[in-house]
């Protein structure tokens, strides 16, 4: 069975700005892939020579074995691309816009408006299908990408910052139609910098910057490169912290009434380290471990803390005609 | 089963769905402009001007009106629609889709050749029109159908193929406008539309030639009025061989990316 997504060496050069430098990367059928780095790290220039919107210097790229430019063709009849920016056809009401997407992939006539209607239901703006795009709110625009994506029943959909400046409950709706999708076999290319959203969704994460492949690997196992943070409340807190002969402690700080360890798979290093407490004299009275956060191994990989976390809110208000 | 792909169906369709629902803006202002000249140059100051023979001067500019409006709005429709596109990015639909590059040239050029054609066809009417409801004047005829069709057929396509170049050129509104004003219509006014080539000294007959907007007037109006200065048969085929070359052209471009892709 081939890839779903497979390249080797991809290269993009813009004059001496190296956009992608040598990314080669394999995304199995039906897995839920995220391409995880902070802007300008080459995740939109990965996606759009896929598609077609960008040429590629060097290397090879293939989309369900068809190269993407001697095949492209085949290779784009497999994907459903929603991007970032808002591309939608100003001139047709949603349903037709649809329609058209659908039509180009070869389904016409009443299979077309049947597809058309059931993506705008799926995405929950069915009854906005006869509304031009720019008379929709900015989250119903949102919605509306996902839905053109959709309308080809594509095998691969690659969403490009799918939940960039939505609101909460609209980020959830999202999150919970792309995960019923990939249930049923569609596989998923996600680029994000909201690390939840890499961190609750993807299957397989890798992270880039600056146009390089810095790691690929579960979330799972990306956090466990991380340190945890083991934090003891003390009965009598000592003024400095107590020696422990345990070589996988990384550091101990004294913060008020806490010792705070931190320390690779924080589980097992916390029996030992009360048992070594015990035996000096002091109390534990609570404990708390905290896993390390993929943000935290995405900003040691990167050394930026541009990736976000999902914000709380959004303004709805429609954005009007451009 | 169709020769042709449902993908490029829909494209073709959607391109004349997109002129033809606004009639306010694609039909209306042709229409008005040439029943304009018409009423200026062919009923006011028609009678004054002698273009020789038993031609009236609202007969002799009628064809040359119609390639005007014809090539114009081939060249427009196709420039527009494309710029357009590319300026609010929604023509990634159209690229991301599992079209030939070749399906998506010929689908601009035949929707935009088909408006052209429509134009040509308005404007003829309201030539029709004019000179029957003037009791004067002699109801227009074709002396050679075929090669009005011909004509027709065949300038808007060559237009249509300029007009995508011209879509994929374009870096903003004010490139359209350029390109319609400083090109598209100073070769149609020097081009034989409202005075006959043999009017002209040798030398800027001779100059004239090099004008493409000659042959197509001469072509038209010997298609209408059986006199022509250019032989049609030689015209014809100039234009023909010139819309192949032009329409590969724009597939060449459109497998390059140019204006599409970075």
């Amino acid at each position: 069975m081939s890839l779903a997504i497979s390249t080797t060496d991809l290269e993009k050069s813009y004059g001496s700005v190296r956009a992608l430098d040598g990314i080669s990367l394999a995304v199995e059928q039906g897995e839920f892939f995220g391409l995880l780095g902070p802007n300008g790290a080459g995740k939109t220039t990965f996606i759009n020579i896929l598609v077609g919107l960008v040429r590629k210097s060097d290397g090879e790229a293939s989309v369900f074995g068809h190269d993407v430019e001697s095949e492209y063709r085949a290779a784009r009849d497999r994907i459903g691309l929603a991007p970032q920016e808002f591309n939608v056809d100003r001139f047709f009401p949603i349903r037709e816009v649809l329609t058209h997407k659908a039509g180009y992939h070869g389904i016409t006539g009443e299979e077309a408006k049947a597809r058309a209607d059931r993506a705008l239901r799926t995405v929950g703006i069915y009854d906005k299908r006869n509304t031009r795009f720019d008379w929709l709110s900015g989250g119903m625009k949102r919605r509306f990408m996902l839905a053109r994506a959709l309308v080809s029943d594509p095998d691969l959909l690659i969403l490009d910052e799918p939940t960039a400046g939505v609101d909460v409950e609209l980020r959830h709706d999202l999150w919970e139609i792309i995960t019923e999708l990939n249930d049923d076999g569609t596989t998923i290319l996600l680029t994000t910098h909201y690390i939840e959203e890499a961190e609750r969704l993807c299957d397989t994460v890798a992270i880039m910057d600056q146009g390089e492949k810095l790691t690929v690997a579960s979330p799972e196992s990306l956090m466990a490169r991380g340190n945890d943070t083991i934090r003891l409340r003390l009965e009598s807190p000592p003024t400095r912290p107590p020696k422990i002969d345990d070589e996988r402690i990384q550091e101990m700080t004294i913060e008020g009434e806490s010792l705070v360890v931190t320390a690779p798979t924080g589980g097992e290093v916390a029996p030992a380290l009360v048992r070594s407490l015990d035996r000096q004299g002091h109390t534990v009275v609570d404990m708390d471990i905290s896993r390390t956060s993929l943000e935290e191994v995405f900003v040691s990989l990167t050394g930026t803390d541009e990736a976000e976390t999902a914000p709380e809110t959004e303004p709805a208000a429609p954005e009007g005609m451009l | 089963m169709s020769v042709v792909s449902a993908g490029w169906r829909t494209l073709v369709h959607r391109e004349i769905l997109r002129f033809v629902r606004r009639p306010r803006n694609t039909f209306l202002p042709p229409a008005i402009t040439n029943a304009l000249y018409l009423i200026v140059f062919g009923v006011i100051l028609g009678g004054r001007i002698d273009v020789g023979g038993d031609v009236t001067y609202i007969h002799f500019i009628l064809p040359g009106l119609v390639v005007l409006g014809a090539v114009s709005d081939a060249f427009q429709n196709a420039s527009f629609s494309i710029f357009h596109g590319r300026w609010n990015e929604y023509i990634h639909e159209v690229q991301t889709a599992p079209l030939s590059y070749t399906e998506m040239v010929i689908a601009y050029v035949v929707a935009s050749a088909l408006r052209g054609t429509l134009i040509a066809v308005l404007i003829t009417g309201v030539g029709v029109l004019f000179t029957n409801l003037i009791p004067s004047m002699t109801p227009v005829e074709f002396a050679h159908p075929v090669y009005v069709v011909a004509f027709v057929f065949v300038i808007t396509l060559l237009f249509a193929g300029f007009g995508v170049i011209g879509g994929l050129w374009a870096r903003d509104f004010d490139h359209l406008t350029v390109m319609n004003q400083f090109i598209i219509r100073p070769l149609v006014f020097f081009g034989a539309v409202f005075y006959p080539l043999s009017t002209l000294s040798q030398f800027w007959q001779s100059v004239s030639l090099l004008n493409p907007m000659v042959y197509m007037v001469e072509g038209v109006r010997f298609a209408f009025l059986d006199i022509s200065d250019i032989s049609p048969v030689v015209s014809l085929a100039v234009l023909a061989g010139a819309t192949v070359v032009v329409v590969a052209i724009d597939v060449w471009l459109f497998k390059r990316g140019f204006g599409l892709t970075d």
